[in-house]
């Protein structure tokens, strides 16, 4: 069953590396729904799975079993649909902010935009760009960007495409205090104004104060926070 | 926005410099090599065709030696009955005689012919600079006089008999003067003999070093100023080639070959040397994309993160190979330029420093383009493809 004012549902999902002996379940028959326009918050110890977590509900890596529901459609095994989904409906962010050494700021957004068969309509990336502060280093490579910059025009790429779903993966773990306030306060800034539905692993409790809702990881399940 | 391959190439600056070089130095291999081979050999056929004559009389049984045969082979008198034979067919008959000499230090093929068919032998090429050697026909008449009259036989001419007569003249081609820094007045010591170089033709001419046919009768051959190596026949207005070739064949008993056919001979002749240059011109392709291909590869293996990049982006495989492709096409297109004017560099330095000629033909360049283009994709492909492996989740989470 799928809840109409779901964007995505986890049902029954279960992760496990190794083999034999050595094999360890990280994710056993875990369940997750995610409100449209709702900012959870995943948080757990290291190791307790998060990230397989967040890169199954991104269609980048594939669970052993269980399903994912996109906006009430259950998505399929084959390459092309999942790409579809991801290219379409979701943005990334991660916490090594993972731009493209060799383009410039804005060519980072550009390019993901040309992956995505889009282009930018308005003056979108433009406007991101200034609402993130980054405009400054449009035509800057990444090398020549502080951390936060990076960060923060990692953020721009993800959601130039306007997505339904941002995921981010400890997207202040390689940010100073200043810089990863700032940065969470923009993330709620665009969750509040423009209804952008966010699931952000993070291990700060500061981070997880923003959050509409905090899911706890343990022994491959979520619970809720009381 | 700027392209991703291109971009990558402009970052990594020195090592797609490099790659391109290598590409560069298989396509100039291959340009060059070939253009060598086909100047230099083709070159001597269009000096052949430069002959103003249709059919070429040679002995019987050499025909396929027309290339490299010299000395005497055939009486001179048989021109004279051919043109008699055949008056509606054949409007000039020139006895040749050709050998090798050493002039500016290299060997050249030389060319004799009476002054009189100078004009069939070039096809009316001016002299640009000084005459053509024994121009009234003195020392012909001299050495006839000499070698055929009841009171001198027996008394054999000195060279400085010959000299005195004017019958040590050459006449060399201007890259051969340009080459051998030789001018007009210029003496050069070969076969034995101080010759005067008295004219210069421009190049294109049959042979680099032109003299009179008396005196390679009487030097290089038996001493009897009858004999000839060749015989050029020029056609009348009308005459058939194919049927006169036939006729005059049958009814002198020698191999007539048309002068056209030359250049299929010397194909033919070298046909190895062909197979030799297409060998090391493939030996040369294949390093050169097997050095373009382990620069993908490595480039792949080096850029894995970048890919999961656009892979979380939603690309799909034919975005992913078409990245790395479009990469290597680009390097190619690189190497391309550079091995083309490394060509062009190597086509002025052989022509100024030696007498060789590379054609560096339309066709040639248009084999290296297509060769560079199969072996780039060809080489670009199975570095796409494992591009397109790459696990992103695992790249970007944990590298």
């Amino acid at each position: 069953m799928t809840n109409s004012d779901n964007i995505l549902e986890a049902s029954g999902i279960v992760k496990a590396y190794g083999r034999g002996e050595t094999r360890t379940e990280v994710l056993r028959g875990l369940n997750l729904s995610v409100r449209a326009g709702e900012f959870l918050v995943v948080m757990g110890p290291s190791g307790c799975g998060k990230s397989t977590l967040l890169h199954i509900l991104g269609l980048m890596g594939r669970p052993h079993a269980g399903t994912v529901t996109f906006g009430g459609k259950v998505v399929g095994d084959g390459d092309a649909e999942r790409n579809a989904v991801r290219r379409e409906q979701i943005g990334f962010v991660f916490q090594r902010f993972n731009l493209l050494s060799v383009l410039s700021a804005v060519d980072n957004v550009r390019i993901s935009l040309k992956v995505r068969g889009r282009a930018d309509v308005n003056g979108r990336v433009e406007q991101l760009m200034d609402l993130l502060g980054v405009t400054h280093v449009a035509r800057r490579k990444p090398g020549r960007m502080s951390i936060g910059e990076q960060q923060r025009v990692a953020v721009v790429r993800a959601l130039a495409h306007e997505p339904a779903l941002l995921l981010a993966d400890e997207p202040t773990g390689n940010l100073d205090s200043a810089s990863s306030d700032a940065l969470l306060d923009l993330l709620r800034k665009i969750n509040r104004d423009s209804g952008q539905t966010i699931v952000m692993i993070t291990h700060s409790v500061d981070a997880a104060g923003r959050a509409d809702r905090i899911l706890h990881m343990k022994d491959g399940q979520l619970r809720e926070q009381s | 926005m700027a392209s991703l391959p291109l971009a990558n190439i402009l970052h990594h600056k020195l090592r797609s410099l490099l790659s391109a070089i290598g590409i560069g130095i298989g396509v100039c291999m291959l340009v060059t090599l070939s253009g060598l081979a086909d100047g230099s050999l083709f070159e001597i056929a269009e000096r052949m065709e430069s002959v103003n004559a249709d059919l070429i009389v040679v002995p019987r049984g050499l025909a396929d030696d027309t290339v490299t045969f010299s000395g005497v082979g055939l009486s001179e008198r048989l021109g004279d009955y051919i043109r008699e034979a055949f008056p509606d067919r054949i409007r000039r008959a020139v006895p040749v005689f050709t050998w090798s000499m050493s002039v500016g230090g290299e060997a050249h093929r030389v060319t004799a012919v009476q002054p009189g068919d100078w004009d069939v032998l070039t096809n009316n090429a001016p002299i640009s600079e000084g005459r053509i050697f024994d121009p009234d026909g003195t020392f012909a008449a001299w050495l006839q006089r000499r070698l055929l009259s009841p009171e001198a036989a027996g008394v054999a001419p000195t060279a400085d008999d010959l000299r005195a007569h004017g019958g040590l003249e050459l006449v060399i081609d201007s890259r051969l003067a340009a080459r051998a820094k030789l001018g007009v007045g210029d003496t050069v010591e070969s076969n034995d003999h101080t010759w005067t170089i008295v004219g210069i033709t421009p190049a294109g001419v049959i042979t680099r070093v032109l003299m009179p046919l008396r005196t390679a009768q009487y030097l290089f051959g038996t001493g009897d100023i009858t004999k000839c190596t060749m015989i050029f026949l020029n056609l009348a207005n009308g005459a058939d080639p194919a049927s006169t070739r036939q006729a005059v064949a049958e009814d002198i008993g020698q191999d007539v070959i048309f002068v056209s056919s030359y250049r299929d001979m010397l194909a033919s002749r070298w046909a190895p040397m062909f197979t030799y240059v297409n060998i090391v011109n493939t030996v040369a392709l294949m390093i050169a994309f097997l050095f373009a291909m382990t620069t993908l590869y490595t480039m792949v293996l080096e850029r894995t993160r970048d890919i999961a990049i656009l892979k979380s982006c939603g690309a799909g495989r034919a975005f992913v190979i078409w990245q790395i492709v479009a990469e290597g096409l680009l390097l190619t297109a690189s190497g391309m330029v550079i091995g083309l004017a490394l060509s062009a560099m190597a086509d002025w330095a052989v022509e100024r420093y030696t007498l060789l000629t590379i054609d560096i033909s339309p066709r040639w360049i248009g084999m290296a383009t297509l060769a560079a283009l199969a072996g780039a994709i060809a080489s670009s492909l199975y570095p796409a493809w494992r591009a397109t492996r790459v696990d992103m989740a695992e790249v970007l989470t944990y590298e």
